[in-house]
């Protein structure tokens, strides 16, 4: 998306660049044959062609300086190292220019100003006297100038407002995917289904239905502020896990079994926030959710030489191959514990037994 | 009106039981928890109206319905499916979101009951009262990529095999049934569906004019499908049953 916004902003850059030279130097050709037709008296079909040739070159070296300016970054440059630059490129482009314009008819075009050159003070009166040619480089330099100005105007303004449509847009993609990440750990599909277990309980059995209600509070906490902190204790992360399967108990019934091993120091354990409710999760969802028997789901954690070791194995549907939304949450998980505890700790999905899925992980334990 | 609740919850089921006891002209007949019980449980019990679920182990509720040979009228249930509730809309089946609302329960109900009564069609139990044959009024579930339709059998005029399958004619929807056209013949009431030749079977009741071919054979002009030619081995059978 954001390429295509790119595309489309620098084809229509080009665009108004091209419009820009051809009107610029457009208007400086009249200005300029104005100026000849009233100081030189040639043939005009001659001072035309001479006039035109002389600014299609001015525009083909401005075209080549917006390379050097563009290569060597001029817009970052301040104030005091840009204008000599500036000054610089115009006399080079307007030198060529000037001297060829002295084996031309429209030669002398700028020497009926002569008069009028004399009258002003200084040191301009004495060049334009001196040397015709000075003359002309000065009146290039001048145009030239102008022209280098006018780029960097333009071009800064126009930077500066992509930059800012650039950053709305990041915002605004950054802004989606934090929801896109919040309405996955949301789980919806089981939130509105505990909602359906918990309208059923509220007849049938009003204190199961009070402990349901408690539980999914718990759980939406504890998935809410999961924004705000990186780690927890693995006791912490436990029960919400407990609380998570008691309300998946209430959904599958006797469909889901759960064994649990752990013999880790539980409080001075540290793992990533939802890092095993994610494991968790997503073997109830695409195992034994999908089993008509259902399973046992296995929660294992030992510490082996300070590694955490924690293993989740469920059943799976024989025959399913990994849908292609099936990794999304695991890779996530994946990708955080990476960022959070370098190469040292990984997440791992086993599948290559075809009736099991086993997720392990391992988060090196500082203390 | 016998109903048949098909959800992998016990604790889902239980719910739409009890919203189900206000309504007295509901006879609950059964529960199935997984699409084969359901599908036996359709078989044994003809119920005339399904309460569905989609998400399901071992298949879903669209599975089902493709499955089984008489589909009744059905109300999807489903607690969170992006794909199945805009599957729902764009088709316009009946849907409840669970937790369900009984507002939305009593309507859909009043509509399942609208298309049962004897004025409406389309329905099992309209055709015993009327008798009529249940075949006639036979619906198949068809799901086409993105698209579902449920098909009453006597709206089409056309259907064409393709390869294993069979593309139906039916108004301006050309849905495409998952099974070989010969499986379809055997439920097609004689009286109304004529084999025409190797690939096609035409609805008689859409016959608008036949005219005479070479060789024997007869181009029959179908209203509002294609015109379909009758092998001539098959035109003898046809000039005997239409008297022609």
């Amino acid at each position: 998306m954001s390429s295509n916004l790119e595309t489309g902003l620098a084809a229509r850059a080009a665009l108004a660049y091209w419009a820009c030279q051809l009107l610029g130097w457009g208007i400086n050709l009249f200005g300029q044959l104005s100026s000849a037709a009233s100081t030189v008296g040639q043939p005009l079909a001659t001072a035309v062609i001479e006039v035109a040739s002389l600014n299609a070159l001015a525009l083909i070296f401005t075209h080549q300086l917006r390379k050097v300016v563009k290569r060597h970054e001029w817009h970052q440059l301040p104030l005091s190292s840009l204008l000599p630059r500036m000054v610089a490129s115009s006399v080079a482009m307007a030198l060529p220019l000037a001297i060829l314009m002295h084996f031309m008819t429209v030669a002398n075009m700028w020497s009926g100003s002569i008069q009028q050159i004399e009258q002003l003070p200084g040191i301009v009166s004495w060049i334009g006297a001196i040397d015709p040619l000075l003359l002309r480089t000065i009146n290039w330099s001048a145009v030239l100038f102008l022209w280098v100005v006018l780029y960097l105007c333009i071009t800064s303004l126009r930077d500066r407002r992509s930059v800012e449509l650039r950053q709305s847009e990041l915002k605004r993609a950054l802004q989606t995917a934090e929801l896109r990440v919040l309405k996955s750990q949301l789980n919806p599909h089981f939130l509105f289904n505990s909602l359906n277990s918990v309208r059923a309980l509220i007849a049938d059995d009003p204190a199961a239905a009070q402990r349901a209600v408690t539980q999914l509070a718990r759980t939406l906490r504890y998935t809410l502020r999961s924004g705000h902190e990186e780690l927890v204790s693995l006791e912490r992360e436990l029960e919400i896990v407990e609380d998570y399967l008691e309300l998946e108990s209430l959904r599958l019934g006797d469909r889901l079994r759960i064994e649990r091993r752990v013999s880790v120091p539980a409080d001075r354990t540290r793992i990533p926030v939802m890092l095993l409710q994610t494991v968790v999760e997503n073997a109830i969802k695409h195992g034994i959710a999908e089993l008509p028997e259902g399973g046992v789901l296995s929660i294992r954690a030992e510490l082996r030489e300070s590694t955490l070791i924690i293993e989740v194995e469920n059943p799976r549907p024989a025959a399913s191959a990994p849908a292609t939304n099936e990794g999304v949450g695991l890779r996530n998980a994946a990708e955080r514990l990476n960022l959070l505890f370098g190469n040292d700790a990984g997440l791992q999905l086993d599948l290559s037994s075809p009736a099991l899925a086993v997720a392990r992980i391992h988060i090196p334990q500082t203390t | 009106m016998k109903a048949l609740i098909v959800d992998d919850e016990p604790l889902a089921r239980r719910e739409l039981r009890r919203l189900l006891a206000d309504f007295d002209w509901i006879e609950i007949v059964g529960e199935a928890s997984n699409i084969n019980e359901a599908q036996k449980a359709v078989d044994t019990l003809a119920p005339e109206l399904l309460f569905l679920d989609i998400q399901m182990p071992g298949g879903s509720g669209f599975d089902l319905l493709t499955r089984i040979e008489h589909v009744p009228r059905v109300i999807f249930t489903t607690a969170y499916d992006h794909h199945a509730v805009h599957a729902f809309e764009v088709n316009a089946l009946d849907y409840l979101l669970k937790p369900i609302e009984p507002e939305r329960l009593a309507s859909a109900l009043s509509r399942a009951r609208d298309a049962a009564s004897p004025a409406g069609s389309g329905n099992v139990a309209s055709a015993r009262v009327a008798g009529q044959s249940v075949e006639s009024v036979e619906r198949l579930f068809i799901r086409d990529g993105e698209r579902c339709w449920f098909v009453p059998l006597r709206e089409v005029c056309l259907m064409a095999a393709e390869g294993n399958y069979v593309r139906l004619h039916w108004h301006d929807a050309r849905p495409l049934l998952a099974r070989p056209l010969s499986s379809l013949e055997e439920r097609l009431d004689p009286q109304r569906y004529f084999r025409a030749n190797r690939r096609q079977i035409i609805n008689l009741e859409f016959i608008e004019n036949v005219e005479l071919g070479s060789g024997g054979l007869l181009h029959v002009q179908l209203r509002g499908g294609p015109e379909v030619e009758i092998s001539r081995r098959q035109a003898r059978l046809f000039r005997a049953q239409m008297s022609v």
